[in-house]
């Protein structure tokens, strides 16, 4: 059967590229609807990534916090999936600091994909670029960005399971993440 | 850079607000990014999803009941008409009857005062009293029962009845068959794979395929973009297959799919990975090339 170029209905596309962010912010129930349609299942999994099995009650704050934050959402430093997803660590870091423990996070195995040169849509620009930036890392800055960020693991953890040094430790974190920064920013990393 | 990776507190916090740099979320932003690029996506469950419109004062589409509190369902009966006037509520209490017991105690004439006019206002605001009484209490015991039960819950549909629903709905659906390699585990493997471009939705169904044991190794698919590195397609989920014939497998995708050029099925590691190095492919469907 031959295929042609998918071609996206118009109420579905309106849907993924337009912003929703601010008619939550004008209390819009639809747009909450939306909102939750569209990066429910993005706060879910990051959500699950930090708490687990106890993820349902952190969804539950962060979406709090994402309503009222909404307002905050500015399309020019970042797309609404970052927003989204930044809203999200905030709360699940704050959660774990309150309960005085260390993320227990399920370790990341493999590199995340590199995007090719075409960039997805907005809802995916942002890991794009972090994936192609993680891609570029020396192995042991990437290691250790990857443990400190999506693993969540201090930087005494990971001088333990490295066998690095701490201070080696915080430097590779520190280059890693404002490397990445840099990538988003669209900017040459002042560690390069 | 602390904040987006461990957090601060309160004087941490208020020290960097005091610098005029807690607007500067780059860090934060980084660090969600890699988030974004490295999670293993799930869809958020309805459950969950409910619970946090209901959070936001939103009522989840679907959801006819209830108007008051979740869970609670009013069962009114029809209510009696409301009376308006005075006049319509004391008609509607009938005057109490004097029993045919009670004494009738005359009121003497020699002590002709003003008593027998207040006790006349005070039995006339009694009986109004009692007229609104009646009216109110008859009303309490017509206006609602109410019953306090669990939201209906609407069944889940199986991988195969939500495949046909796509196939039914979806105008842009299209069904690929698959193709089984020398891999032992793919010896007889047939079925098809279906994939909606604009709902992002799909489903695998697959005959023959080995069963694997989850704690050893797990299938795993693959989508090739046309619009992204073939090095790196976008992972469609794991699964697994039991020893119950034909099985029927959602689709997964962790990132948006623009034009898929080919299914892959691979076999991994329990839990999966996020670069496949290929080393046992099973099955592949893909479009026929246009031309």
């Amino acid at each position: 059967m031959l295929l042609s170029a998918p071609q996206m209905e118009p109420d579905a596309q309106a849907m993924i590229t337009e912003p929703v962010l601010g008619r939550v912010a004008a209390g819009d129930p639809n747009a909450v609807r939306e909102c939750l349609a569209r990066y429910g299942g993005l706060v879910w999994s990051i959500a699950r990534r930090f708490e687990g099995a106890d993820a349902e009650d952190a969804v539950q704050e962060i979406f709090l916090d994402l309503w009222k934050s909404a307002a905050r959402f500015d399309p020019g430093i970042a797309t609404e999936s970052a927003f989204v997803a930044m809203i999200a660590r905030r709360r699940l870091i704050d959660r774990k600091r309150t309960r005085g423990r260390r993320p227990t996070i399920d370790p990341v195995h493999e590199l995340p994909a590199v995007a090719s040169d075409h960039s997805g849509p907005d809802t995916c620009a942002e890991a794009n670029q972090a994936a192609r930036a993680l891609d570029q890392l020396r192995p042991e800055q990437r290691q250790v960005l990857l443990m400190s960020t999506a693993g969540g693991m201090s930087h005494n953890e990971i001088a333990a399971q490295t066998g690095m040094p701490l201070g080696t430790v915080k430097a590779h974190a520190r280059r890693g993440l404002m490397s990445i920064r840099a990538a988003l920013l669209g900017v040459q990393s002042e560690e390069s | 850079m602390q904040r987006a990776v461990e957090g601060l507190s309160d004087g941490e916090a208020a020290e960097l607000a005091e610098l005029g740099a807690d607007d500067d979320v780059s860090f934060d932003l980084a660090a969600a990014a890699i988030d974004i690029a490295t999670i293993r996506y799930e869809d958020m469950p309805a459950g969950v999803a409910d619970k946090v419109l209901l959070a936001a004062g939103v009522r989840p589409s679907g959801m006819t009941i209830p108007t008051t509190l979740p869970g609670v369902l009013p069962q009114k009966f029809a209510p009696a008409a409301a009376p308006s006037t005075l006049s319509t509520i004391m008609s509607a209490v009938e005057p109490a009857k004097p029993s045919q017991d009670a004494p009738v105690i005359p009121i003497t004439q020699a002590r002709r005062s003003r008593a027998p006019m207040v006790i006349a206002y005070l039995a006339a605001a009694a009986g109004i009293a009692v007229g609104i009484g009646a009216y109110l209490w008859k009303d309490a015991q017509v206006v609602e029962k109410v019953v306090i039960q669990d939201p209906p819950i609407k069944p889940t549909p199986s991988p195969s009845q939500a495949r046909r629903t796509l196939l039914e709905s979806a105008k842009d659906v299209k069904t690929l068959a698959w193709t089984a390699t020398p891999d032992v585990a793919a010896k007889g493997a047939a079925g098809d794979v279906v994939w909606s471009p604009s709902k992002q939705e799909g489903y695998m169904r697959f005959t023959g395929l080995a069963t694997n044991d989850p704690k050893v190794l797990q299938y795993q698919l693959w989508i090739f973009d046309k619009d992204r590195d073939d090095k790196y397609p976008v992972d469609g989920g794991v699964f697994d297959v039991g020893p119950d014939g034909e099985v029927v497998v959602k689709i997964s995708p962790k990132l948006y799919v623009h034009e898929p050029v080919l299914f892959a099925v691979t076999v991994e590691a329990p839990g999966g990975v996020v670069v496949s190095k290929r080393e046992r492919i099973v099955v592949t469907a893909a479009p026929p090339k246009a031309g």
